[in-house]
Formats: C-alpha cells, structure tokens, sequence
C-alpha cells in the first residue's frame, strides 16, 4: 500500500491535476501533492497522487551520505577510511557521470 | 539515461556495493553485541514494501545471524478492523455502490469461512453487489460522477495514502453522491506499541528501527525522532531498493556501536526531507482529524487514525448512514496469528496455516490477502525460514 512509482511530469491541467508518463507508454492522470510543480520534473506517484518530486541533486546527496556512512564504518571495523571511500567511489563513478554529465563527479564526493 | 532507470541501476542492480556491504555488516556486528550484550541485533520495519524488498531480494541472507530483521506494522490493509469490512459489506448489500483499493477487494472478515457468511467484498460481488476496484480516489470520483449513483468509498491507507484523498477533498472535488468510509491509519502510534510489546516481554528488544520511506515523505524523517530520544533506538528512514536497506542495517549497527543515537537519520535522501512534504501536510490537517482507533487482532490503539473533520461531515458514510460503532472484539479467524505477525512477535512460518490452510489464492487470514502484507509476502518470495521449512516438510 505504501509503494510509489517514478514518473515524469507531462502536462499540468489544473491546480488538482497532472499528467504524468508512468514509462512504457503509460500515461496517467493523477493529482498534484507538492508545490511548485514544472512540466519535465521527475516524481514519485502513490495511489494517483505526487507525494514528492525526485531531483538529481537528491540522488547525488543520497551518494553523498552513503560514503559518509562507509567511511566512518571502516574507521570503526579497523579498516582504511579513505581507501574504502575510493573503492566506493570507483563503484558509484557510473552512476555520478550520468548525473553530472562531466567527469568532476568523483571530486566532489572526495572532500568531507 | 533518465534519472528513474539511473537510480533503479545504482541502488539495485549494484552487486559489487552489496557485497561490500555485506562483508562490512559481518565484521561491525559482533563489535555492536559485544559492546551492547545483545544476544541478536533485533532491527524492525514499519513498511510491507521495505518487508518486500527485504525477503524480494534475499537481504537476511546477506546478513550474519547475529542481525534479524524483523517486519512490524507495515500494512494497512492487514490491520483494517473486520468490524469495518463487515460495514461495508453491508452498505454493498444494501445497494450502495463500493469502491476500494484492489489490496482490500479479497480482504475477509472473521466469520468469514462460516456458512451463510458474506465474507469479503469480493463475495460480496458475487452475491449482485455492484463493487469496483479503483487504482485510485480519483478514478472513483470521475466513475461516480457519471450516473450520480449512491456511492462509498472505501478509505484505507497509511499516511501515504492519505494525502490522495486529502487534496481531492480540499478542492471541492467529491461528488455529493460519493461517501468516505474512513478506515485510514497512523503508522507511529503502531510502531511505539510493537516496540513497547518487545520490550515489556522477554523477548529480545527491538534494537534498530527502519523508518518508513514513503510514510515519511509524507510526515517527515522528524516524526522517529521519538525512538532515539525517548527509547534510546536508532531510527533510518530507508529507501526501497535493497542497497538502501542495507545501508539503513549498516548505519543502525554503527550508531549502536559508537552509542552516538541521535536524531533520526535519512538514508533515503532523494526522496525524504526532515520536514516532509509540508504542502501534503496542510491539506492532510485542513481534512482529516485524528481519532482513536481499531488495529485488527490488537484492538484499540489512542490517536491511531483519521477521520474527516466535521466541515466535511456530508461526506462521511459513518455519520450521514448513522453507522454505529461496535466494541471491538477480538476479529481473527481461528488459527490466524497475522497480529502476532503484524508486531513482530511471530514470523509468517511461525503460523500453523501458514502456506496449508491460508494461500495467497485463498487467504484464511488478513496479513495473506495484500501484496505487501508480510504473511504474502513471504509466501509469493519465501525467506531463509521458509526454505528451512519446505526442506523440514520434504523430510531432508
């Protein structure tokens, strides 16, 4: 009951209503449950309604936080820190090209 | 790429960060028990999806014994009372057209194996009664609009569901022929109670919890901050793909090591702010009241539902149906232990109908009956229990 699915917003009818493509040629309309919504956002719809929109600065912060987490782990179970953070880097530098569309992606997940 | 398709690979499909993941799990957990005493690191979720994640994607198997994950009240479909379903029923049968979620169709109440029982709303149907399935309030609220014909829909959910209903009603968008039946739930009173089970028992206390990722878009990370201060539990709002989950695990044994248990953290940062969603949190509060209310098998929990305020009292099926509320009384069919499921108490497997007298093809009991009710879930994806189970039964 609580599953949500990503959308890209198509059209905005109304101050209620949005179109959004549910991918594979699913077009739905639901209502609007956020402010501020813009035709081309990317969003999360749960039983016909927007619960939040899906930003690629969110996405990188998720990245951000999760090589926070693994450096402080290392540091507990004895292990390299920053050797730990670099071999995560290599596994999430796919992911952070795509987003960033450039290659500084990885040094900005250097610093702490 | 699109950035959906670009997150579904990286949190998914990202063996490499899972198997790191696992391995830093194995070496950090025996540090926490030592650290803590805890004979088990007993961490709970509130959410049948992240219930679904975790058995979907075999993540207990990825963990050492000494982690048990365990799912809590995550469904609320699982825990609409039968007193209410037994209603609705009614009001079909009385030529009421009811609308409700596919998850609630096949939902039976406690009698319902008796004969002469009209035990579903899917039974129901089969009986005349004119009852739909909606994908949503708004598909039932453009249905009804068409013939003008006396309707009630069937209003389950968490707080995630409950801002679908909350933005049509403040938009003056219901149809006077549309009623609501409010069965609608609040996740945290439940899971401080299921908490507060493991704990005043001698079970082994609930160490971790992880916070519902949608629930908490809506209502906002801050809404757990009452597990680490006032329980001294660490509280991970998660997302749904099975690295969150783990990171969430990870980052819950790290906080019980270094005993640094302060407010709740996000892990699922793409979607959930610390606020939550606040413009769904206005139209939520401009609609809907917080009332008392009943959690099947387990009976009344305070300040645990939603009802509409009386601005909208034209619209609510109890009230403008003179619908009495009875006193609860105990609503599962025998054998059934989905409240001992639902608070963690009890796995799927630990039920004796389990898989025998209850199916997802024909469920006996509630928590079989949705696709994120943990007794279904473990059915239709099985778990380490349940593969230990079938290798029992066959005699191996």
């Amino acid at each position: 009951m609580c599953w949500a699915v990503p959308a890209k917003v198509v059209s905005i009818d109304s101050d209620v209503v949005a179109t959004v493509d549910l991918g594979g040629g699913s077009i739905k309309k639901v209502a609007i449950g956020v402010n501020d919504l813009k035709v081309g956002d990317y969003v999360l719809v749960h039983a016909g309604v927007i619960i939040e929109k899906l930003t690629k600065e969110g996405v990188l912060e998720n990245i951000k936080f999760i090589s926070d987490q693994i450096r402080e782990v290392a540091t507990i179970i004895g292990e390299d820190p920053e050797k730990a953070v670099k071999d995560y880097l290599e596994v999430v530098s796919g992911i952070l090209e795509e987003i960033n569309g450039d290659e500084n992606g990885q040094n900005n997940f250097s610093s702490r | 790429m699109e950035l959906p398709k670009e997150i579904e690979i990286f949190f998914r499909e990202n063996a490499p960060l899972a198997k790191k993941l696992s391995e830093e799990t194995a070496k950090l957990s025996p540090k926490v028990k030592e650290k803590t005493g805890l004979d088990v690191i007993k961490i709970m979720n509130f959410c049948g999806s992240h219930e679904w994640t975790t058995t979907h994607y075999g993540i207990r198997a990825l963990l050492t014994e000494d982690v048990e994950l365990i799912p809590g009240p995550g469904c609320p479909v699982c825990v609409t009372p039968s007193s209410d379903i037994e209603n609705v029923i009614k009001l079909a049968m009385d030529g009421y057209r009811i609308y409700t979620f596919g998850d609630a169709y096949k939902l039976p109440t406690v009698n319902h194996y008796k004969t002469g029982q009209i035990g579903s709303l899917e039974e129901a149907k089969g009986n005349g009664a004119d009852v739909r399935i909606v994908y949503s309030f708004a598909d039932a609220i453009e249905d009804a609009k068409k013939d003008g014909k006396p309707s009630v829909f069937f209003g389950i959910g968490f707080e995630t569901t409950v801002p679908s209903y909350a933005v049509l009603f403040a938009k003056g968008k219901i149809p006077k022929n549309l009623l609501f039946y409010s069965s609608m739930k609040l996740t945290a009173p439940a899971a401080v109670y299921a908490v507060k089970v493991h704990k005043e028992s001698k079970r082994t206390p609930v160490a971790g919890v992880i916070g519902p990722g949608h629930v908490s878009t809506i209502i906002g990370a801050k809404s757990w901050d009452f597990f680490p201060k006032e329980f001294n539990i660490p509280a991970v709002v998660s997302g749904f793909e099975p690295i969150d989950i783990m990171i969430a695990v990870l980052i819950i044994l790290k906080n019980l090591y270094t005993g640094n248990i302060g407010l709740t953290d996000v892990e699922y940062k793409r979607v959930v702010k610390r606020e939550g969603n606040v413009y769904a949190q206005d139209l939520v509060n401009d609609v809907f009241r917080v009332v008392d209310t009943i959690w099947r098998g387990i009976g009344n929990i305070p300040e645990s539902g939603l009802d509409l305020k009386d601005e909208f009292k034209e619209y609510n099926a109890r009230e403008e149906l003179g619908i009495k509320e009875k006193p609860w009384d105990y609503d599962l069919p025998p054998g059934c232990k989905c409240n001992e499921v639902t608070l963690g108490t009890a796995y799927p497997t630990d039920c004796p109908l389990f898989m025998k007298a209850c199916t997802p093809s024909r469920p006996w009991g509630p928590c079989m009956v949705s696709s994120e009710g943990a007794c279904s879930v473990w059915a239709r994806f099985g778990s380490h229990k349940r593969i230990l189970e079938i290798i029992k039964e066959g005699g191996s």
